[in-house]
């Protein structure tokens, strides 16, 4: 059943919505993304963009009174996930599909010990040899630096912020799933933590040829990981390439105010400029027309009536009325 | 939530809460259910001892009557009616109830925010005393303390209880304004150069009302419990007409556990107990989704 | 270990204080019953041809203090008899000993109180998890609203229509005294079976009673654990089902263990209604029995031991939380 090789991932105009007094509204809204194997690839977004709806769609793990209601997410080896159910999708889980949780510091169950929920991990995916994955956990927590014998006899309250995020992404590897979802790893956590935790997924990632996806609303930590990144705004993507390049000539209008909003430590804090107005919640998100153009700077009339398709040129994808304009006809597929 | 213009704000707040009492009141018609009950109980304690003669006249020929057009819950020892004794009983028991409410959320308001408020050394001593309050048996020291007051009034009856009830909210509601003053919400007003009286009496009570309300429909139906309790266990003398003394009659004086004769008499006041209860509740129910939205489920 | 020694020895200075208190509340309301029962029974001696002397060393052994001196004497020697375990002699037993008439009380309130209790822990816990986990369907609401309504409902209404349903309108049960006296006390099968037969329904009632209490505690409690990150983290690590399931009960349960120790204290005064509705000769209907035979000694005593009661348990509670939270075992902010 595992794979031992990197699996691809190909989200295809993925659609959640969320119940609500008011009808239910769409957090995501078709979202088309692929994750070549072995790569990192970065979501970026501001809160509320539907970055961490994404991941868990992944995991077909949308919480209620969410709902995935239209669209697949194919991984390699597992098939369509959003088709998934019961056991299938609970062995998915952990096995294939490694997920660092959001709120890692508090993804332990207070009152047992590391070690014990790792046997119980082991024994929920019928592992039969259980001393190899304390060894497996041991040698993971030792190369993040940690001492692995006391972690494993530690509960909860007796690791630190960092050594609970740590414990959180052993327990995404330790099972050896070669696709791995971190969401916003990093948050809450002082900078040496921060950085050291990314070299740590950066090392693992490369070793182990993993596939990868992190969610940040942290350009740095995009900047400083992935290969890829893909820029969300109201449950769609608006651009998605190369790091370097979505970073370095971004395309899409929201994207280029991003980026523009970093105020650099070597620079005037004047040149960094906020994007003006405030991004939509889920229940001001147009109903039609480009879900950005309230705050956009170089918005046309077509904008308020349709949605723009994402349009991918020279390996990038943007889902832009005005900046889409191909030269040459293309397919409006994605960037892959 | 800014609010820009005062007025208008409060009024479409206002406009909204109604709404919401609406919709929470149609998810659920039991709620309403709940709201007549209690209206009827508040109708038969003020003008129950008016739709009847005092005293209430009794039959010689029909002691411990059954059930009839004439009796719906039959008569009692003397053939008074049933019905007539539980709802001119209704004043006595809630007139105890609503004392004992109105000293409970006073006394327990005052401490808890003064504790909660103040912190520091008031806030270990006061709160030293509701453990105290908390922790000494409540029924057993009432029936000890009945040996030296005799409780002769509904009202007195009220004291006694609310003095002996305010622990609980006021343990709530320190913690209710330690979670607001951690949040902020203090510190705020303070830094905006508002007086400790207008912070304590238009920030922290508003917010915080429903709360008190609530605690305060629980603490009536405590209220009601014990009096009726210390009535039927006979330690308080009869003077008036009480739902406890009419379980008293029954039980201990007319064997009405050992013949189904008598059981009517019992059944009835216990009938009045429930109903009361149920609705109050309801109401509690309905007053919890409207103040704390999270709960709403969708 | 420390800190569990700190918190136990604050529980302990706190249920002291409460004991001094409750001597002192007994204390004065002996002194300021109307008519002075200890000065009554004083004069009564004398009246019976008694010498001052012995008169005054019998009322004292009933009460614990003189019936003369000042207030401040004899509140001291009150205190003092109390704490070397001299709770006084019965007026309405003559001859016996408070403790003796309060031991042999205590074990027919223990005993039901006990297993009516654990009844009803074991039934609304396992329902409260139920409960809540299909809150929106039917049955979890009716379980809910039958919760709130059994918390809800005084234990002598409970009692009263418990004893009306299974003794009066369908006799299959017996509704008073603790055993039937044709049969000779021992361990013999008659007597047992009378035992059980006539504890049936107070057991019956305090679980009725305490069990609504359960279920909301248990159906909030599990409700919160749901929300609960590492939960979700679990569910998404792939863990099984039934070791999810020991999470969430074991965290929701834990709160309820404290709540379980101090009700079980708790429901020592509570036992008053249903012991004078069942005529069950425990603590409570001593405590009222007493009132009624003005014997204000047995009266103070029966208090002083349910607050007693109320005190141990209050410590159990948290030496028990100690035990089963690693969060306080090793020392850390519950």
């Amino acid at each position: 059943m595992t794979r031992t090789s990197a699996p691809g991932v190909r989200i295809d105009d993925l659609t959640v919505v969320y119940k609500t007094p008011a009808g239910e509204l769409p957090a995501l809204g078709g979202v088309s993304l692929s994750l070549a194997p072995g790569t990192i690839t970065g979501i970026v977004g501001e809160s509320g963009s539907g970055k961490s709806t994404l991941a868990l769609s992944l995991l077909n793990a949308v919480q209620p009174p969410g709902r995935i209601s239209g669209g697949t997410v194919e991984i390699d080896g597992l098939g369509n996930v959003v088709d998934l159910q019961g056991e299938e999708l609970r062995r998915a889980r952990g096995r294939q599909v490694g997920y660092v949780f959001q709120a890692a510091q508090n993804s332990l169950n207070p009152l047992k010990t590391v070690g014990k929920q790792l046997l119980d991990l082991g024994r929920s995916h019928d592992f039969d040899d259980l001393p190899a994955l304390l060894k497996d956990a041991r040698a993971l927590l030792g190369r993040m630096g940690l001492d692995g014998g006391r972690v494993l006899d530690s509960y909860q309250h007796e690791l630190s912020g960092g050594m609970r995020q740590r414990v959180g992404i052993m327990f995404a590897l330790v099972l050896n799933a070669h696709l791995v979802v971190l969401d916003e790893p990093t948050t809450a956590l002082d900078m040496i933590t921060q950085a050291s935790i990314l070299r740590i997924v950066r090392d693992v990632h490369h070793e182990r040829g993993l596939t990868t996806l992190i969610i940040t609303h942290d350009m740095g930590v995009a900047a400083e990981v992935t290969d890829s990144l893909a820029v969300m705004y109201g449950g769609r993507v608006v651009e998605h390439g190369p790091t370097t390049e979505v970073l370095g000539a971004p395309r899409h209008p929201y994207t280029q105010g991003l980026i523009r909003a970093i105020p650099r430590l070597s620079g005037d804090i004047d040149e960094a400029r906020a994007l003006p107005g405030r991004p939509p919640t889920l229940g001001t998100i147009p109903k039609q027309g480009c879900v950005f153009r309230e705050r956009c700077p170089i918005r046309i009339a077509v904008c308020d009536t349709v949605d723009p398709v994402p349009v991918t040129r020279d390996a990038r994808t943007v889902a832009c009325h005005a900046v889409g304009q191909p030269a040459t006809p293309v397919t409006p597929k994605e960037f892959a | 939530m800014t609010v820009v213009e005062g007025m208008p704000a409060t009024v479409t707040l206002r406009r909204n809460f109604w709404r919401g009492v609406g919709r929470v009141m149609r998810r659920k018609p039991s709620r309403m259910v709940g709201v007549g009950i209690v209206v009827l109980f508040v109708f038969m304690g003020i003008f129950g001892p008016l739709l009847y003669p005092d005293p209430l006249p009794r039959d010689d020929n029909a002691l411990y009557a059954s059930p009839s057009w004439a009796h719906p819950f039959g008569t009692d020892f003397e053939g008074t009616d049933v019905l007539a004794l539980v709802v001119t009983g209704t004043r006595y028991v809630l007139l105890a109830g609503l004392t004992t409410a109105v000293i409970t959320v006073a006394l327990g308001t005052a401490i808890g925010l003064l504790a909660g408020f103040h912190r520091g050394r008031w806030d270990t001593v006061l709160m030293r005393l509701t453990d105290l309050q908390l922790t000494i048996p409540g029924l057993p020291l009432l029936l000890v303390l009945s040996t030296v007051w005799k409780f002769t009034s509904p009202v007195e009856m009220g004291v006694v209880l609310g003095l002996l009830g305010w622990g609980g909210i006021a343990r709530a509601v320190r913690s209710q304004s330690l979670s607001l003053r951690e949040r902020g919400f203090i510190e705020a007003a303070k830094g905006l150069g508002l007086s400790t009286r207008h912070i304590i009496g238009r920030e922290l009570l508003p917010s915080m009302a429903p709360y008190i309300a609530m605690n305060m429909l629980i603490a009536v139906t405590g209220a009601i419990y014990a009096q009726v309790g210390l009535f039927f266990l006979g330690v308080l003398p009869f003077d008036a007409n009480n739902w406890g003394v009419m379980l008293n009659l029954s039980v201990f004086g007319g064997g009405a556990l050992s013949s189904t004769a008598a059981l009517p008499y019992l059944l009835a006041p216990l009938l009045a107990i429930l109903l009361l209860t149920l609705g109050i509740v309801l109401v509690v129910d309905a007053m919890d989704e409207i103040f704390n939205p999270r709960l709403r489920e969708e | 270990m420390r800190s569990v020694v700190r918190r136990l020895s604050g529980h302990l200075a706190r249920g002291l204080a409460m004991i001094w208190v409750v001597m002192t509340l007994s204390f004065l309301i002996i002194r300021n019953i109307p008519g002075d029962p200890v000065r009554g029974q004083y004069e009564k001696l004398i009246e019976q041809g008694m010498s001052p002397d012995a008169a005054e060393r019998s009322t004292a052994a009933l009460y614990g203090f003189l019936p003369k001196g000042s207030l401040w004497s004899q509140y001291v020697d009150y205190l003092n008899g109390l704490i070397h375990g001299n709770l006084g002699q019965s007026l309405s037993t003559p001859g016996t000993g408070v403790a003796t008439i309060i031991a042999s009380a205590a074990k027919w309130t223990v005993l039901p109180v006990l297993g009516g209790t654990l009844l009803s822990f074991l039934l609304g816990v396992t329902l409260g998890v139920y409960a809540a986990i299909k809150r929106s369907g039917k049955l979890g609401d009716a379980l809910s609203i039958s919760g709130s309504l059994l918390h809800g409902v005084p234990q002598y209404v409970i009692a009263l229509l418990v004893v009306a349903v299974f003794s009066t309108l369908w006799p299959i049960l017996p509704s008073g005294g603790p055993v039937d006296i044709m049969f000779t006390p021992g361990f013999n099968g008659p007597y047992i079976a009378s035992l059980i037969q006539h504890a049936t329904l107070p057991v019956l009632t305090y679980a009725l009673a305490s069990y609504g209490g359960w279920i909301l505690a248990m159906k909030s409690s599990v409700a919160t654990v749901l929300g609960d990150d590492f939960i979700m983290a679990a569910e998404l690590r792939g863990m099984s089902r039934g070791i999810l399931f020991r999470y969430i009960a074991r965290n929701a349960i834990l709160p309820l263990f404290t709540i379980l120790a101090l009700s079980l204290g708790m429901l020592f005064g509570g036992a008053i209604f249903i012991e004078s509705i069942f005529n069950y000769p425990g603590l409570g209907l001593l405590l009222v029995n007493s009132i009624g035979a003005r014997d204000y000694a047995l009266m103070g005593g029966t208090f002083l031991v349910l607050t007693v009661a109320i005190v141990v348990a209050n410590i159990a509670a948290d030496l028990l939380y100690a035990v089963i939270d690693p969060r306080v075992r090793k020392g850390e902010a519950a």
